[in-house]
């Protein structure tokens, strides 16, 4: 009844599966995909003040009263010198290892030709992986998932942390969404779940079909979650993750990629970002978010300590703030913005792109950072150099991509 | 930001007022539907054999699953007379399912005027309309008709303005052909304002004295997908001579209110030279005369062997079991010829057929058809509201949402990671735990006879649902969950969980 070579597929995951589940260490290590994690900054997010550009005169001129300011000896309200050009926010210090010993990249001056300044309309876009008024049909991450494991994919090969499904997810072949491990399982109310999974388990058991295996599995995965989940989880030996949603979200993350699950994917989101009025220099919502961001990916990657060569993080948001400061102290919709990506097979330690220099000549529309990168070509080369994955016409059909030099 | 129409704001305000007032018009249809039949009969049919019953097989396919009651009344009609009713949807009285379904008023608005609503009110509103008949109509094989040109002439409403035609080419391509004839729906669907938009169709130009390269985009898929099939027999040379053919149909762009959207023929963009397409030859036209190779194009391709061959071979997968008895095949393309495309003959060929009677249980129900079938089979009472539509999109089959041209995948591979979700859609139902989805859980109990004091039987609720006795391995499985309850005795919870155990048991994934 069924073809071959959906039989030989079906056989080849769940060889895999059991491997994974009688802990055949070796075998299930050499099939871990690789995980790409992908934190969208909801609001369109102010990088000028995390990778503060002090090198340039401009930007003080432009930021005179939320311009953070250049390196000090033992300042710990000045930037954190990185590559003699940019400093680091020193809320954001956690990250500054990171980027010293090169897992951490910025990607300066990306972003996308639409100039509508609409939050929706340039997230939706981000998340759908195309240009301005093409229309492609589901997610980037969607059509990623579909060309690259297709009909492999099970409800733990794609997961967003949240209450609703992306966007950047429409059109995948499975996904989950959920706040956390707990979701993965069975919604009784009057009876154990276990007690249910047993009983499940003797009916799918008696199946010999692809159907019955499936159905096995399935309960076998609750029962690995469940155990991931009874153990009080522990991260790493010195990691603290913030008291933050996301900061949480990521902790499940990491617990999914050491449990070996099989995670291909997953989403988060940080909201917030969109910091018109009072975004402050330090001590206002634009510090405290940009501390709570760079503490959360900084304990991502020490609690991820032993697999991070199969572990790659991308921060984005739909578009940068304007170079100048408005008369609320706070940043309008501007254009290019620094993207930031990190993990073990990533070459980090550097910014990337030139530094438009801050003139008005420069600006793209009114005080918009220069955009030298689309962003579906920071996207394109992190998905084909982690993943191996080459299908990226597929992926993002049409878009012109040039060499940014993420890979090490 | 699009602009606030004078719509929007109308519903706006009506909407701030009355959203109490639209609640309870809900419910007032609901209750209006029990009267109209919509409600547990006082007996239904509980299956005694080992074997699925015929009928309740039937049911399984031509149908979304059993409605209480349907089991009783298809046996009581006989099987041929069920059929030739179901063939003829217009003399069935669905009264009941219009009070549900036709109070979307996007869905009935032409291309142009759809542009007065939000994209996601057009998303929710054709989304409840196409739920809401698959579980509420009588018509159900035209429902079930309806979800397989669906598939086969998918359109994603994300692409591009599709989701401003797609309710037009809803109504007028593939439920105004659903039962019809092939060749008219194909005819209909080459110039959908949501086709021509969906596979680049509008875009297919040939100016006259320029080099343009006609788009082949629709050309290629009406062939592999639409008609012959990918190894159908055409050439790479067949597909641009068919693209030529369709140079010059276009949509109307301006903004200008009503004209949106409307499908014209544009001959100074379009190829008037010979064209040769499988072997027969379209003559060169006179300018004005161009639109004509649109026909002579679908003629060729709908009369092609191949088309006749592929679309039985589909037909008889979604019918029968992914891979259908030759036998079978064969029959159903032999009566596609001789009917020119009948879409009733061969429905009841297959229908009627030994082979389908032979594969009961064969087919893994896609989520759509689980969910669905579920409902029915408990005679829910739902609007349809977003908290159901999650359900659709966790399990990756949210209605008109295929991003690619060949439509939700048929095979069983691609759904088997969604048993997770479907497992708690039935706890999620029976615990009460959906808003909007009310299940009739005690009178299911009485009518099916299951009760006896306070005792519920599992087993006569598995007969009911599965159409068949349960099997020994399912019995014994009933038997554990009740022992492992405090000292034996079930508490109601505990009783509709486990008639959710039997809802996510795999043989209720199967039909």
């Amino acid at each position: 009844m069924l073809r071959n070579i959906t039989m030989s597929q079906s056989a080849n995951r769940r060889t895999f599966i059991q491997n994974l589940l009688t802990g055949n260490a070796v075998t299930a290590a050499r099939q871990s995909p690789h995980t790409l994690v992908c934190l969208f900054l909801r609001g369109g997010a102010d990088t000028l003040n995390m990778f503060i550009p002090y090198g340039d005169d401009e930007y003080y001129r432009q930021r005179p009263t939320i311009g953070i300011a250049r390196p000090k000896k033992n300042g710990n309200s000045s930037a954190l010198d990185l590559d003699g050009h940019y400093g680091l926010n020193p809320r954001m210090k956690s990250l500054k290892p990171l980027f010293d010993e090169g897992r951490l990249a910025v990607v300066q001056g990306v972003g996308m030709d639409n100039t509508s300044g609409s939050h929706f309309e340039c997230q939706d876009q981000m998340e759908h992986g195309e240009a301005s008024g093409q229309t492609v049909g589901g997610g980037w991450l969607g059509r990623y998932l579909r060309s690259h494991i297709g009909n492999r994919a099970t409800s733990l090969s794609a997961v967003a942390i949240g209450s609703v499904m992306p966007e950047s997810l429409r059109g995948a072949p499975a996904a989950s969404v959920l706040e956390s491990l707990e979701d993965l399982e069975l919604k009784t109310r009057a009876s154990q779940p276990e007690t249910v999974a047993r009983i499940l388990s003797r009916l799918y058991e008696a199946e010999a079909s692809m159907l019955g295996k499936q159905g096995s599995e399935t309960v076998d995965l609750l029962k690995r979650v469940r155990k991931i989940r009874e153990q009080k989880y522990v991260p790493a030996s010195g990691v603290d993750y913030p008291d933050h949603k996301t900061a949480k979200g990521f902790r499940e993350i990491a617990r999914l990629i050491k449990a070996d699950v099989g995670l291909e994917v997953a989403c988060l989101d940080f909201g917030g970002w969109d910091t018109h009025f009072f975004q402050g220099a330090l001590s206002s919502f634009h510090g405290k978010k940009s501390e709570i961001l760079a503490d959360s990916l900084a304990a991502f990657d020490q609690d991820l300590k032993s697999v991070r060569h199969r572990v790659t993080t991308v921060v984005m948001t739909e578009f940068g703030r304007r170079l100048y400061e408005n008369a609320s102290l706070g940043t309008d919709h501007g254009r290019g913005f620094a993207m930031m990506v990190m993990g073990g097979r990533i070459k980090g330690g550097a910014i990337h792109g030139p530094w438009p220099a801050m003139k008005e000549e420069n600006s793209e529309g009114p005080g918009g950072l220069q955009i030298t990168y689309d962003y579906r070509s920071v996207l394109g080369e992190v998905l084909r150099g982690v993943t191996g994955n080459t299908k990226m016409n597929a992926v993002f059909p049409g878009a012109e991509r040039s060499q940014i030099g993420l890979i090490s | 930001m699009k602009k606030l129409s004078r719509r929007d704001s109308l519903k706006g305000a009506a909407l701030a007022g009355s959203t109490l007032a639209l609640a309870s018009c809900e419910k007032m249809i609901s209750s209006a539907s029990r009267r109209f039949g919509q409600d547990f009969p006082d007996t239904v049919f509980v299956a005694e054999s080992n074997d699925i019953d015929d009928a309740y097989h039937l049911l399984n396919r031509a149908a979304y699953g059993p409605w209480p009651g349907d089991v009783s009344y298809l046996k009581s009609m006989g099987t041929q007379a069920w059929l030739e009713q179901q063939l003829q949807p217009e003399t069935i009285d669905d009264l009941a399912c219009e009070s549900r379904a036709r109070r979307f008023e996007s869905v009935f608005f032409k291309p142009g005027n759809a542009y007065e609503f939000k994209e996601n009110v057009l998303r929710e509103e054709l989304s409840r309309h196409t739920l809401l008949r698959a579980i509420y109509s009588k018509r159900q094989l035209f429902e079930v008709m309806v979800g397989f040109w669906t598939d086969h002439l998918n359109i994603d409403l994300g692409k591009g303005d599709c989701i401003y035609f797609k309710p037009w080419d809803d109504l007028n391509v593939v439920r105004k052909h659903a039962l019809g004839n092939f060749r008219d729906l194909i005819r209909a669907s080459v110039i959908s304002p949501a086709m021509l938009v969906y596979l680049d169709g509008k875009e297919n130009r040939k100016r006259k004295g320029t080099d343009d390269v006609p788009n082949e985009n629709y050309a290629r898929e009406l062939m592999e997908l639409h008609t012959m099939g990918v190894h159908g027999g055409y050439t790479q040379k067949d597909v641009s001579e068919a693209a030529r053919c369709l140079t010059g149909w276009t949509i109307k762009k301006k903004k200008a209110f009503l004209n949106r959207g409307t499908v014209y023929f544009n001959p100074g963009h379009h190829d008037d030279g010979e064209k040769v397409i499988l072997g027969k030859t379209i003559p060169e036209r006179e300018t004005h005369d161009g639109e004509k190779d649109l026909e002579d194009l679908i003629d060729i391709v709908c009369e092609h062997p191949a088309t006749a061959r592929y679309i039985s071979l589909k037909l008889c997968r979604r019918f029968v079991s992914y891979d259908p008895p030759e036998t079978l095949v064969s029959r159903v393309t032999e009566d596609f010829i001789k009917s020119k495309g009948d879409i009733k003959t061969l429905l009841r060929t297959i229908l009627l057929s030994e082979e389908f009677n032979q594969s009961k249980g064969q087919r893994f129900k896609r989520p759509f058809r689980y969910i669905v079938s579920t409902l029915r089979a408990l005679g829910a009472d739902t609007h349809a509201h977003k908290p159901l539509i999650e359900y659709f999109n966790r399990m990756g089959q949210t209605p008109f949402s295929h991003p690619t041209p060949d439509g939700y995948p048929e095979e069983e591979t691609p759904w088997m990671g969604t048993l997770l979700w479907r497992w708690n859609f039935a706890f999620g139902i029976v615990n009460n735990e959906i808003p909007d989805v009310k299940l009739p859980l005690g009178k299911m109990a009485k009518s099916t006879n299951a009760l006896s004091g306070k005792d519920l039987s599992a087993e006569t609720i598995a007969a009911y649902l599965l159409g068949r006795q349960a099997t020994e391995n399912e019995t014994a499985a009933i038997e554990e969950y009740r022992k492992e309850l405090e000292n034996g005795n079930e508490h109601p919870k505990q009783q509709a969980e486990l008639l959710a155990v039997l809802m996510a048991s795999p043989a209720f994934q199967r039909c």
